[in-house]
């Protein structure tokens, strides 16, 4: 434990303080250990792996999990709240990475969903609802977002942006942002920090739980390490470095960016081209067109909506086409759905593992034969031996983590689960592999070993089309990228002009 | 960190999950036996195999829906409408005995899996609640009964088929073990085949399996056509119990078939279940009834209890499913 975790420079400044808090599930324990301290109007980060504690402390701070051991201080009171109405009551509020909105209420009902006004007669007040909602939009700078819009015609961004102007309307001491920036963009990310920003020096102490060390150093004064239930370290950010809080996230020296690779062949063989590739409902007069070359890692770079995951989903066939030519190996095919694009030697990782790439519920092995079920069949019949064996193949070789073959994928963390993903697409031995944001929601030190698995893949010849929204994975992986805006290729950048500069340019070009 | 400290705690778990059920059906038979005189005499026992036959058979059809994430709310009017084309079919001047009852046999199934596949056809193609499109067939079936039918209930069928309904072997009806054969079928499919490994996914994540390159659309199908045929063998064990084909007949069976696989510890969002829970499900409601009457309690209150032990289940059942989310 770092010396700084109890100040004793000023009277008290801290708001709240946690002392060897422990929470045991059964025989689990989720947190073993956790001291940790709030001072009035910091930006606090809590950072560490999958797994490492970080939800759970949230939930036990908002009154979702009872705690089984040590003390919680709230403005020098004991605190140990029962319920979330209980935490919220005494100024505890939390945005979480899954959002709790109403998709089909408007944005001022939402706002006001907790404790809805009512008129003199009793009856709900929907003046009232629009003024408030105005006010705490207002509040966060948001006045560009309109109170009667039904919430599921918002982005993401602004999905989340509602959520922390419900959550600061009522006056909030702490607020605990859960990997805000999970699923924005950069310049939606920059709008995030100043807000968060201003409300630190209004005096609330913000919370910040990220994977991303570089948000970390951007906006927030002191961060907190967790690795296996238990506090690391709580430093000041000034006086700390990326490097060292890698350290105590996975307690040894990582490598954050892999060494470059060199270029693609000129000659190496055309696997993938498209030409004048129309998705539908394409906003661009002229569709996509480009070459993946055998062992050739292509980006993919644009804003939220620029039309990327809907290129992949329509190359995979899972989204109809509206017009032009997509060529494997040099042939023109026609794919009507994903089987066929399976057969024609693509896998695709999506977006969304829990969504559309596993069955959580089901067992790694039957996880990793999905897209490859003839392997591990007869006649229609399961083998399972065959079934196991493929999954401990594809298991090693992706050097997942994991006691049984036949444990459910729920069981895993983050990153292993998303190596489950690319196991399931390496058991079709594809020549061609999709992958959108192969690396959101997984720890650093997971991420790297995917840089890795990666790079192997493309060493051994597989050719990759790779969406992310973190310009530093693109630049760090890809031999090329290419940016897009509003369904539409902007340019292609090569690796001797990477930048987060050029790139976001490009990207930034036609809005 | 979960992956290696909980698995003691997992496994007794999973142990009390799946011998849950058996141990309240235990409890009951128990409670029974002691309580009533003639519970555990070999012709009740017959008896109570007796009745859970009908039960049991659409109990194992509407488990593959309902795994796959949807409901048949048909198979009670498909059983009354696949019973009159049977009959229809049995009592067909000029046949032999042979004839007639495997014509009406092929007919009754036909009749059945035709419903399912429509079934399946209309809620899997425009995306459809099965809710509503079962709901719908609900009335089509039982319509199509009366009509075919006149209204009229049919008999005088061949008198080996009347002796396949009511044959004991060892004192367990003849039905019974066919329903029981069924269970080991679905079993196996559900266990040991890409059918059954489908169906699972899809009642977990249809766009998973969907994104694997699986047809959702013909497994949806498939599902929706097995509870269809299970519904036309249903069907036949009823004609040749009964000895009739009435177009009345199965009035609300479907809401009993639900029941044997909830009890069972399926889950109605699909993805989770078994037909192993089914037919335990379908001996609860089995026992419970004959019990409780041999207890002298009205069919009143024996309804009321079912309804109370289904709705129990259900909550257990979340409990469960809340409680293994926390860990």
């Amino acid at each position: 434990m770092q010396a700084q975790q109890h100040g004793s420079d000023a009277p008290d400044p801290d708001v709240l303080r946690v002392t060897g808090l422990k929470k045991y599930f059964g025989g689990v324990k989720a947190l073993d250990g956790v001291d940790f301290s709030l001072r009035k109007g910091e930006i606090h980060a809590l950072v560490g792996e999958n797994g490492a504690g970080k939800s759970t402390l949230i939930r036990v701070l908002t009154g979702v999990h009872r705690f089984t051991e040590g003390t919680i201080t709230l403005d020098g009171a004991p605190f140990a709240p029962h319920t979330p109405q209980q935490a919220k009551a005494r100024g505890i509020q939390v945005v979480h990475q899954e959002f709790n909105l109403l998709s089909h209420l408007s944005v001022a009902e939402n706002i006001s969903i907790e404790a809805l006004p009512r008129t003199r007669l009793g009856l709900y007040d929907r003046a009232e609802v629009r003024r408030r909602a105005r006010t705490a939009l207002d509040g966060i700078g948001l006045t560009d977002v309109d109170v009667d819009a039904t919430i599921s015609t918002l982005g993401i961004a602004h999905r989340q942006l509602v959520e922390i102007a419900r959550a600061l309307q009522t006056d909030s001491a702490i607020l605990i942002l859960d990997e805000p920036t999970a699923t924005l963009t950069d310049r939606e990310k920059l709008r995030l920090f100043d807000i968060v920003r201003a409300l630190a020096d209004r005096g609330v102490t913000v919370v910040f739980v990220t994977h991303h060390l570089d948000e970390v150093f951007r906006i927030c004064d002191r961060v907190t390490v967790f690795r296996n239930g238990k506090t690391i370290a709580t430093e000041d950010v000034a006086g700390s470095s990326p490097a060292a809080v890698v350290r105590h996230m996975v307690g040894r020296d990582l490598a954050l960016t892999p060494a470059p690779r060199p270029p693609v062949a000129a000659d190496a063989p055309v696997v993938l081209a498209l030409e004048d590739f129309r998705v539908t409902g394409s906003r661009a007069a002229t569709g996509v067109t480009f070459d993946l070359r055998r062992g050739e890692i292509l980006g993919i770079a644009g804003l939220v909506g620029a039309g990327r995951t809907e290129l992949l989903r329509s190359i995979f066939a899972v989204d109809p086409v509206a017009s032009g030519t997509l060529r494997r190996d040099g042939a023109v095919v026609t794919l009507a759905n994903p089987a066929q694009a399976i057969a024609a030697g693509m896998g695709f990782v999506t977006e969304d593992r829990k969504d559309e790439g596993l069955i959580l519920s089901m067992p790694i092995a039957a996880n990793t034969s999905l897209a490859s079920m003839a392997l591990v069949t007869r006649f229609g019949l399961l083998r399972d031996g065959d079934e196991a064996a493929l999954a401990m193949r594809k298991g090693a070789q992706l050097q997942l983590k994991f006691s049984k073959i036949s444990d459910a994928v729920s069981s895993l963390s983050g990153g292993n689960q998303q190596k489950v993903v690319l196991a399931k697409w390496l058991a079709t031995k594809p020549d061609i592999l999709l992958l959108d944001e192969p690396t959101r929601g997984v720890d650093v030190g997971a991420k790297a070993e995917i840089y890795t698995i990666l790079r192997d893949l493309a060493d051994a010849g597989v050719a990759m089309l790779v969406v992310s929204s973190e310009l530093p994975e693109l630049m760090a992986l890809c031999d090329r990228i290419l940016v897009m805006a509003a369904d539409a290729i902007q340019g292609c950048v090569l690796p001797q002009d990477y930048s987060e500069e050029t790139i976001l340019k490009l990207a930034y070009g036609q809005t | 960190m979960t992956t290696t400290t909980s698995n003691a705690g997992r496994s007794f778990r999973d142990l009390i999950n799946r011998a849950g059920i058996g141990l309240a059906l235990l409890g009951l038979v128990i409670f029974f036996s002691v309580t009533t005189e003639h519970f555990l005499t070999p012709n009740n026992i017959t008896n109570i195999l007796t009745q859970i036959t009908i039960n049991l058979i659409l109990g194992v059809g509407m488990t593959f829906v309902i795994l796959i994430g949807g409901i048949d709310l048909s198979v009670g009017s498909i059983l009354a409408f696949a019973a009159v084309i049977a009959g229809k079919a049995i009592t067909l001047p000029g046949l032999g005995p042979t004839e007639a009852i495997l014509l009406a046999i092929f007919a009754g199934l036909l009749a059945g899996l035709v419903c399912g596949l429509l079934n399946g056809f209309l809620s899997a193609y425009w995306s459809i609640p099965s809710f509503i499109i079962t709901l719908g067939m609900l009335n089509i079936a039982r319509g199509a009964a009366l009509q075919v039918s006149d209204a009229q209930t049919i008999y005088a069928f061949p008198k080996a088929f009347e002796q396949f309904g009511s044959a004991l072997i060892f004192g367990i009806p003849l039905v019974f073990l066919l329903a029981l054969a069924l269970v080991g079928i679905a079993w196996f499919i559900l266990n040991r085949t890409v059918l059954g490994r489908m169906i699972y996914g899809i009642g977990n994540n249809e766009e998973a399996v969907r994104l694997a390159g699986h047809s959702v659309f013909r497994y949806k199908m498939i599902a929706f056509s097995l509870c269809g045929l299970t519904a036309g063998i249903a069907a036949i064990v009823y004609m040749a119990r009964l000895n009739i084909a009435s177009p009345i007949a199965g009035i609300g069976f479907e809401l009993n078939a639900i029941a044997a696989v909830i009890i069972g510890g399926t889950s109605l969002n699909g993805g989770r279940g078994s037909v192993i829970g089914t037919l335990m499900g379908a001996f609860i409601i089995g026992v419970l009834a004959n019990g409780l009457i041999l207890l002298g309690l009205s069919d009143f209150m024996r309804q009321m209890i079912t309804g109370v032990v289904l709705i129990v289940a259900v909550v257990l059942d979340q409990f469960r499913a809340r409680y293994g989310r926390a860990a």
